[in-house]
């Protein structure tokens, strides 16, 4: 049988001995799929009591209490047990997401099931129906509505970034999603919840999340994080990303984190950096592939191997001179070092005459001209043509899409 | 997808710290051919990183407050608020200029105490209402911002019927016409450059300080009006300073004031700017308020007409600057600033209303997807036209009865924000000061008692009672 929380608040707590107490608050485990009824508090001379779950003997609709051994069982205590969350001082009225139909919304009422002497968080109701029950007391809306939503299919937030430190409870539903939905949800969020969220994720997820924040978004959640995770979503994201980041935070921070970035991560965002926003080098990302001329299509395969499991470009490699001067001779795709002989020099595959930027032009131009030859990148170069990174469709796509789409556009590199 | 570190991944991060000078020695030394940015040192090497720009200083700083807070003022300035500066100015000359000065401390503290509730939680007022109070004081707090935007709306719809009469047009044409079209820029159009035609139209109520200059009012009863209070013993004077109360720490005020802190991203981290920002925008709202007072005081008060009875008697106090073109320039400014509010306050309301229930909310979204919330939008804009329409409504009684409505509803809301500005588990270090807190309850103890005594001696009256005696 199904119950309403704002029902169950108006049943009192009765003993064996006849003494009867209202039903402030119950704890659940909350990160459970469904998540059982640990306890019960109820207030008496302006102190709280505890009493657990356990000491409950029946659960009696009809009557409309909750029967338990011995209500001087319970003791004194203000607070859940760590993973624990109250339903009505937290859960009700608070924000929520609603995973299957990717929205937050509002928990305005929770459902529980009665099954013998056991209660069982069932569901979230987030209907308008909801609000004129608590409202009207239970006159009207006591049934279920056919389709409130699944408890596993909820994330629920507390507005505290800190709270999943402090050993919190919560389902982590959320980690199944996909970084543009995620982001897409934050974005629906107060900033606090949007940065709890990012802490429930896993680091690489979260960093690929930050990226496709919009850019005021991703500053204010992260200067919400606690600075070990910043460091480790910083050294995740794509340099490119990274750079346009850190240049929004205070100097000092700036600062406090290049020195305590890997120090690989930390160059590539500092020679990002030293460009013009508005340049081909404020716009570059540079991770990207290459390999020096000498090698044979089958040498280049093996020496790319490792190198290629961490840039999200990694369409185009570029051939330079040798890897210390990294002078710029050719490129070829992805697709001709797969299909090429393993025998034949990189020198002969690779096109010679490749189209370039400079770090120093005009970023905005530079997309026009991207996105006219048809290619997924251009090389850009100094001016003795050593390879200093490349600029990508997503980079000309973020220039020029207008302002309402350039959210929905898709990320082709990450 | 894999969103497990890779082991390099994994090392990097493990040898960060041993690795604080590599960097340094990799640091390319040629000069860049741009500035800006600024100068640091990392790792011992002195680079130049652009994007790090610090906040502007000196003259810039306060340019780039000024400017946003300059226009906010002229185009803050709706139909009611016009009509109850007005009429202060007709009826009571300088003699009220001393309130508006008290306000605005009041309207400032109000103001910065939202922006800093913003700033703390990223969270709506309605929002933070139904977190901490739960749904029954929301929908309270829902009830009361529904009935004084509700009143609002009307007088926005009432301003712009009053603007077309002055263009010789006839409103029960263009108050349709101003509906429809509100409904579908928002609804179906482009609202946010339409909003821009508006916006510039407010621009021409900076004429109402020229007008004080060109009318040369005597300096000296300016002056003494502003430090002298005078307080009259007759309803009528309360009823005016409630309304003025109304009109300038409106509650919606409150609303908007905390959502765009938190749609504008401000952090608590960055919570500097927003103070100066509230700060500014409240002195100079009210000092456009207090240069249409004066202005109105220096031309109608001065030759003898204490009451305003259309926008048209309104318009005139535009005369030393306009001429005989004060009605037109008048009803410009009055036609863009209704229309900016017309449009803003039912979109503001749906959406405040809709955030603290739980519903799905966006003009983006399919009608279907977001029943109740363009249900409430459309609902409002029907219900502010159609109430305008009422043939032979008096017009200026009716905007400055809107604005005292709003004065009585505003203890409540300011109620809601002083205790949340206090939850320190809301706000942390942002909590209010006992500084903020004096002014604060000052403030909420000045508007009670203005309203106590504006209902006391009414019904007092109603009774039989003249609690002021004969005056």
């Amino acid at each position: 049988m199904l119950i309403s929380l704002s029902e169950l608040l108006r049943f009192k707590i009765a003993d064996a001995r006849g003494q009867k107490v209202p039903l402030r608050d119950l704890a659940s485990i909350i990160s459970d799929d469904y998540p059982p009824i640990t306890g019960l508090f109820w207030r008496q001379k302006k102190t709280r009591f505890f009493l657990s779950w356990e000491a409950v003997t029946a659960v009696d609709v009809t009557a409309r209490q909750i029967v338990v051994r011995a209500l001087n069982e319970g003791s004194s205590s203000s607070s859940c047990a760590q993973g624990e969350a109250f339903l009505k001082d937290e859960v009700l009225d608070a924000l929520i997401i609603d995973l299957p139909n990717r929205r937050t919304t509002r928990a305005n009422d929770l459902w529980l099931e009665v099954n013998d002497k056991n209660l069982v968080l069932r569901g979230v109701d987030t209907s308008g129906q909801a609000i004129f029950r608590r409202l009207l007391r239970g006159k009207v809306g006591t049934k279920p509505p056919p389709e409130f939503t699944d408890w596993k299919q909820i994330e629920f937030l507390r507005g505290d970034p800190h709270a999943a430190q402090d050993g919190a409870g919560y389902r982590r539903g959320i980690t199944t999603l996909q970084p543009a939905e995620i982001a897409a949800l934050s974005e629906a969020l107060p900033y606090l919840h949007a940065a709890e969220l990012l802490v429930l994720l896993p680091d690489p997820l979260a960093a690929d999340v930050l990226e496709a924040m919009s850019d005021e978004r991703e500053l204010q959640v992260f200067e919400e994080l606690a600075e070990e995770q910043r460091i480790r979503l910083l050294s995740l994201m794509a340099p490119d990303a990274a750079a346009d980041l850190v240049a929004g935070l205070h100097p000092e921070e700036t600062r406090r984190c290049l020195e305590q970035l890997p120090a690989r991560q930390s160059e590539r965002i500092i020679e990002l950096l030293r460009y013009p926003e508005d340049s081909v080098g404020g716009a570059m990302t540079n991770d990207v592939v290459f390999a020096p001329v000498s090698l044979t299509i089958g040498e280049a395969r093996e020496y790319l191997r490792e190198r290629m499991k961490e840039p999200d470009f990694i369409h185009f490699i570029y051939v330079v001179a040798d890897e210390s001067s990294r002078v710029l001779r050719g490129v070829l795709s992805l697709r001709e070092l797969l299909v090429s002989g393993a025998e034949v020099p990189l020198e002969q595959v690779m096109k010679k005459q490749v189209m370039t930027l400079e770090p120093l032009a005009s970023a905005a131009a530079a997309a026009y001209q991207l996105l006219g030859s048809h290619l997924a990148a251009l090389p850009v170069i100094a001016k003795d043509r050593r390879l200093l990174g490349a600029m990508t469709i997503d980079a000309a796509v973020a220039l020029t899409a207008p302002n309402s789409w350039r959210s929905q556009a898709p990320r082709v590199f990450s | 997808m894999n969103y497990k570190l890779t082991e390099k991944q994994q090392s990097d991060m493990e040898q960060a710290e041993d690795e604080a000078t590599s960097v340094a020695a990799t640091l390319p030394t040629r000069r860049q051919s741009f500035r800006g940015g600024i100068r640091m040192n990392l790792r011992g090497r002195s680079v130049r990183l652009r994007g790090l720009k610090r906040q502007p200083t000196g003259i810039w700083r306060w340019l780039a407050v000024l400017g946003p807070g300059l226009i906010a003022a002229s185009a803050g300035n709706d139909a009611g608020g016009i009509a109850t500066y007005s009429s202060t100015g007709a009826q009571y000359g300088y003699n009220l200029i001393w309130v508006m000065l008290v306000i605005t401390v009041s309207l400032a503290i109000v103001q910065e105490m939202c922006a800093r509730l913003g700033a703390a939680t990223g969270r709506g007022l309605l929002d933070l209402i139904r977190e901490r109070f739960g749904l029954g004081w929301a929908s309270f707090a829902v009830g009361v911002i529904l009935i004084a935007n509700g009143g609002l709306i009307v007088s926005e719809f009432i301003g712009i019927g009053a603007a077309a009469e002055l263009f010789g047009l006839n409103k029960y044409i263009v108050i349709p016409l101003a509906a429809a079209t509100v409904w579908y820029l928002v609804v179906l159009g482009s609202y946010a450059q339409v909003e821009k035609i508006f916006l510039l139209m407010t621009l021409v109520f900076f004429a109402y300080p020229i007008a004080v200059f060109l009318a040369k009012p005597d300096w000296h009863a300016v002056l003494s009006g502003a430090v002298i209070p005078k307080i009259q013993r007759n309803p009528e004077y309360i009823t005016l300073l409630v309304a003025l109360i109304g009109t300038t720490i409106t509650p919606y005020m409150q609303l908007f004031q905390q959502s765009s802190v938190v749609e504008r991203g401000a952090a608590r981290r960055h919570y500097g700017t927003e103070r100066i920002d509230a700060y500014a925008g409240s002195i100079f709202s009210n000092l456009m308020s207090i240069f249409m007072i004066i202005a109105t005081a220096a031309t109608l008060h001065q030759v003898g007409q204490t009451e305003i009875a259309s926008a048209a008697d309104a318009a005139r106090a535009l005369e030393p600057v306009a001429g005989h073109s004060a009605g037109l320039i008048f009803g410009i400014g009055l036609f863009g600033a209704s229309m900016l509010a017309a449009a803003v306050l039912p979109l503001a309301t749906s959406y405040a209303i809709s955030e603290a229930f739980g519903f799905a909310k966006g003009v983006n979204l399919d009608f279907r997807r977001a029943r109740i919330f363009f249900g409430l939008f459309t609902g409002l804009i029907l219900f502010g036209s159609i109430l305008a329409l009422i043939p032979n409504l008096p017009v200026i009684q009716l905007l400055v009865g809107v604005q005292v409505l709003n004065g009585a509803l505003l203890p409540i809301i300011l109620l809601f924000v002083l205790f949340l500005i206090n939850d320190v588990n809301l706000t942390g270090e942002l909590k209010n000061t006992r500084f903020y807190n004096f002014l604060g309850w000052g403030t909420f103890a000045l508007v009670t008692g203005a309203v106590v005594l504006m209902f006391g001696t009414q019904i007092l009256n109603v009774l039989g009672f003249d609690l002021f005696g004969k005056h």
